[in-house]
């Protein structure tokens, strides 16, 4: 406690209050006040290994002294509201189990043409995200069902 | 395979193989149980020893009961004396001397399955499938290219065959990708079907598979050239029957692949048909790729429109789209092929479809109304002009139902100006002698020398240039052409330009007269591209002195013949749809189009009130008042007379699109709006009434040959032949008529193969 | 609120003809009221109006305007509200609203007029359909 108290003091003598009150904040510490499950997972990081970071910010931990199965975690890079959809696949299968490489490494297999990007599920996240079926009215690009394409008389003639 | 069934496998082998010389097989003459695990390509026990399993047959057994022929076929056998009589499975069959094998089982009720024999195309005999066994021969032979001998006793179940079939489909799928799950030939594929019906179920081939490279044939043909099992049909067809030396066969063994000997696509107006005859998936439709698989498909008999031969076809549709269309056999019309406009003109059906009826405002814009108001407004326009003042002009590519209540209607209001574009101002239509193909299509086989004149058969009528191709290879005839210069698939002589060459046949004076006279039975071909010349009538007659010079209308052979242009024009002069006056169209204030788009509306004075009934925004929209859709051949039922007479019926395949109406309908309902009811008011009714006109064309598919000859009493013309030259009928084979004008594929057709 | 209307029970027959009219009104106006969240439900706004579906419903009612048995009356209040009940509800499609509140019983008939009455029956015929 106290060797973290001196390191945190000369944080502070190195960069000022300001900067490490900002740090703090983008870090997420403030957040851990009203979210357990947060700061459970910040106390967790200590001593944990970094294996990577993402493009969107989700950090990914592993503790090979914790219990098998539970060595490896995510900090999401959204503090505020996070699930487990933010993971993009690559390192969905490291967080997993399922593979011992890291996303970075699994990255080079994406496929370049056909590949796309990763996209969370924002599913209740508002209207603009319901999913509407290609015949639904309410589908912008509601598909028209007209199996012939009829003659336009102001295209071609005045 | 669980190991009980593994057991018993291979014990029954082994009794089997145990007497004779067996295969060796080591483990299980040890007795391990587990060595029988080896993997054994054995599909039927009997088959690895078919010797022993005949050997052990019991006495013969009686012969099978009699069956059908294959498809019904039935032979005529002219002289009893050449008949032969072999037995097929034990079962006596007569069939005529030089019948090949394979034919005779097929009389016999016994089908054979088979790759590159086609019964319309030369005997290949290199796909092996069709091996049976034939008594007293050291091997099994291919029937396809076997004559069939006095007393030849054929077997076609025995183990014998069963084996070389089996042995033959191994080879086949050897190379042959198993990518039937995304082949647009899947569920309609011979070898397919006859994978599952003869094939084994296993292949013993581990290696890799063969790759072809695809070849560019052009936008109709799809190739997928690793499929191909070198049947040769595709290159058959492409000499035999397309006339067209394109399509070759390259390399040996395994690096044998069909292909145009130099990168350059299929130049054929039949190339549609390789996909037709291709047995497997290497040839497929190029517009048809991956749009829908044949088990999806309804299929409707109906009858092509866009040239006047009136090619049998089966459209196929899905819902409310055609998908396809194929051809149907007609002996006497298209045999088993069409061409590719037929086949490839049904984009066009869902483009540029007029769906609304229109009536073109005070701004020169169109503007959508009802039914109502649009027959309204034509009813009050017809009714504000003298009679003398109304057209009435039928398209192409109209029914005869529609055109009998267009002349109707018109001759109500008092007006007898109505004709078929396509047919002149001074249409001869008192002899049918005089617009009809009156040796038939199938009897031009019968011809020996072809006189062509002003006709260039090979776009106006596909069909018919296959059957001029065809007699040629057979026997040689001789072909003489005069017209513009034009391409031909077949040897001819191009003998002149204009009516000049004429006269000097006529008169004798020309070299080909010497192969025309000596003729037996000469054809005089006329192209109904003449129909539109001034001196149209010179002409005829210049033409009906060389028939009978040439002694081509005689009581068993009539040799002078009418090609028309367009599925309408028979039916039209037949129906007497002839203008009263030579020049009604420069004097009229009323002017009904029912699809007509060739006609030269220039002429028409700025004040007159057309209106246009068709199906496609085409041509002769732009100068109308008021549009009435109406519906197109794919979906109404209408009746059609082709080039010969012959009377066939279109059917409807999917729904009219829109508001659209049947054009008959039209006609009626707009004769009720405007006070001149028509007293029929069914598709029967209808009919009843033309066939007080011409009785011909109630009779579906009938050919009704004209009555009396084109020299019989015919007044002398005082015309005298201009000195212009035949002019070419139709300029591009692709885009004929509304239909193809608004196809996508056919304009590309005519981009890439029309390129000079 | 489709929770609170479920509860509605069959009320007791309506002792009088007046009973059964200041019924029938009731309904229409509970009726009125569920416009606007059956717009929104049923995402209306682009192919009809309030008022429209409000004349719709009243011309509904109307055509039994001549029934005088107040047992009737209170049967077809039943029905009508069973229907409303269903349409809040959501147990209804967007199109069973359309195809029986906004384009009505007639279908896509263009013009209903006198003009037709002395057509013959093949040109009624031809009006509405090309199949016949």
């Amino acid at each position: 406690m106290a060797s973290l108290l001196k390191s945190a003091f000369n944080a502070i003598k190195e960069k000022g209050i300001r900067n490490v009150a900002r740090e703090i904040k983008e870090a997420g510490f403030l957040n851990c006040l009203p979210d357990g499950n947060l700061l459970q997972i910040k106390i967790h990081n200590i001593g944990a290994t970094l294996v990577g970071v993402d493009k969107f910010g989700n950090k990914y931990y592993q503790n090979m002294d914790n219990q098998y199965g539970r060595h490896r975690w995510v900090e999401y890079g959204d503090k505020k509201r996070y699930n487990a959809s933010q993971v993009p696949p690559e390192w969905h299968g490291w967080l997993h189990h399922i593979t011992d490489h890291t996303g970075d490494e699994l990255l080079m297999l994406k496929p370049q043409r056909y590949g796309i990007e990763h996209k969370q599920n924002y599913t209740g996240e508002g209207d603009e995200y319901i999913y509407h079926s290609k015949g639904h009215s309410l589908n912008p690009g509601q598909r028209n069902w007209t199996r012939y394409q009829p003659w336009e008389p102001t295209k071609t003639d005045g | 395979m669980g190991l009980g069934l593994l057991a018993l496998r291979a014990s029954r082998t082994s009794l089997l193989g145990r007497s004779s010389s067996a295969i060796s097989r080591p483990g299980f003459e040890s007795g391990n149980p587990n060595f029988n695990l080896v993997r054994w390509i054995i599909s039927t026990p009997e088959l690895q020893k078919p010797e022993a399993a005949t050997a052990s047959e019991p006495a013969a057994p009686p012969p099978p009961p009699p069956r059908t022929p294959v498809g019904g076929a039935r032979v005529h056998i002219e002289k009893p004396e050449d008949a032969i009589e072999v037995f097929v499975d034990g079962y006596p069959v007569k069939v005529p001397k030089g019948m090949t094998v394979l034919q005779a089982c097929e009389l016999a009720g016994v089908d054979i399955p088979r790759f590159c024999y086609h019964n319309r195309l030369s005997i290949a005999g290199n796909c092996r499938m069709c091996l049976v066994e034939v008594e007293k021969s050291p091997k099994p032979v291919a029937s396809c290219a076997m004559p069939a001998l006095p007393g030849m006793k054929i077997k076609t179940d025995t183990p014998i065959a069963k084996k070389a079939r089996e042995g033959v489909m191994e080879f086949l799928l050897m190379n042959h990708p198993l990518d039937c799950p995304i082949c647009d030939q899947g569920g309609e594929c011979d070898l397919q079907d006859q994978s599952m019906a003869f094939g084994s179920d296993r292949g013993r081939f581990t290696e890799m598979k063969r790759s072809v490279v695809d070849k560019n044939l052009g936008p109709l043909v799809k190739t997928v050239m690793t499929r191909c099992i070198q049947c040769t049909r595709c290159v058959r067809f492409a000499t035999e029957v397309a006339g067209v030396e394109d399509l070759g066969m390259l390399g040996r063994g395994s690096g044998e692949e069909i292909g145009t000997y130099v990168e350059k696509l299929m130049s054929s107006e039949l190339s549609g048909n390789v996909i037709d005859i291709c047995p497997v998936g290497a040839l497929t439709s190029k517009p048809f790729a991956f749009k829908a698989r044949n088990w999806e498909l309804k299929g409707t008999e109906s009858i092509d429109v866009t040239d006047a031969v009136g090619s049998n076809i089966r459209i196929d549709s899905r819902g409310p789209e055609v998908m396809r269309i194929t051809p149907r056999l007609n002996e006497d019309i298209n045999e088993e092929w069409i061409s590719d406009k037929t086949r490839f003109c049904y984009d066009g059906l869902k483009r540029q479809r007029l769906n609304d009826p229109m009536i073109r405002g005070p701004d020169g814009r169109f503007k959508s109304v009802s039914w109502r108001d649009a027959l309204a407004v034509v009813a009050e326009a017809a009714h504000q002009v003298t009679p003398e003042e109304i057209v009435g002009i039928a398209g192409k590519l109209s029914d005869a139902e529609s055109m009998m209540v267009l002349k109707d209607l018109l001759n109500k209001m008092g007006s007898n100006n109505v004709w078929c574009e396509g047919n002149g101002m001074n249409p001869q239509a008192d002899l049918r002698s005089g617009y009809l193909m009156n040796s038939s299509i199938s009897g031009l086989e019968k011809a020996d020398v072809f006189l062509l004149v002003g006709t260039q058969p090979r776009v106006e009528a596909p069909m018919v240039n296959a059957r001029i191709c065809k007699t040629i290879r057979a026997t040689k005839a001789k072909v003489g052409y005069i017209g513009p210069p034009a391409e031909f698939n077949y040897d001819h002589q191009h003998l002149g330009s204009g009516p000049q060459t004429l006269q000097e046949i006529a008169e004798g004076r020309h070299p080909f007269c010497s192969a025309l006279l000596s003729a037996k039975n000469p054809a005089i071909i006329v192209g109904a591209g003449l129909f539109e010349r001034k001196d149209k009538d010179a002409i005829f007659s210049t033409i009906e002195s060389i028939a009978k010079q040439a002694k081509a209308v005689r009581s068993d052979w009539n040799g002078l013949n009418v090609l028309l242009l367009n599925a309408a024009q028979a039916a039209a002069l037949d129906l007497g749809l002839v203008p009263e006056s030579e020049n009604a169209l420069e004097t009229a204030k009323f002017v009904y189009l029912m699809g007509a788009d060739d006609v030269d509306l220039e002429k028409l004075p700025s004040d007159a009130f057309v209106v246009y009934q068709g199906h496609h925004g085409d041509k002769g929209v732009y100068r109308s008042n008021v549009i009435l859709p109406s519906s197109a051949f794919s979906e109404k039922e209408g009746t059609y007379e082709n080039t010969e007479g012959c009377t066939q019926q279109t059917l409807p395949a999917v729904p009219t699109v829109g508001d659209a109406r049947d054009d008959w309908k039209i006609l009626r309902a707009l004769s009720e709006v405007s006070g001149l009811r028509l007293n029929y008011t069914t598709l029967g009714g209808v009919r009843t009434r033309i066939s007080t006109v011409a009785p011909n064309l109630v009779h579906m598919d009938e050919r009704e040959p004209a009555s009396f000859s084109a020299t019989l009493a015919k007044p002398e013309t005082q015309q005298k032949m201009s000195k212009e030259d035949f002019g070419v009928a139709v300029e591009n084979f692709y885009m004929t008529d509304a239909i193809t004008r608004a196809s996508k594929i056919m304009a590309q057709c005519s981009a890439s193969l029309l390129k000079k | 609120m489709a929770f609170t209307m479920r509860a509605v029970k069959v009320p007791p027959n309506s002792s009088s003809l007046e009973e059964a009219r200041k019924r029938t009104f009731d309904f229409f106006r509970s009726a009125c009221r569920s416009i606007p969240s059956v717009m929104e439900i049923y995402n209306l706004y682009d192919v009809t109006t309030a008022a429209q579906l409000r004349s719709s419903i009243a011309s509904q009612i109307r055509q039994n305007a001549s029934i005088t048995n107040p047992k009737v009356i209170d049967m077809l209040l039943f029905k009508g509200m069973e229907e409303l009940n269903n349409i809040v509800e959501h147990a209804k499609q967007r199109h069973h609203i359309i195809g029986q509140y906004v384009v009505g019983n007639e279908g896509l008939v263009q013009d209903v007029g006198t003009k037709d009455l002395r057509a013959s029956d093949f040109l009624k015929k031809f009006y509405s359909t090309n199949y016949f």
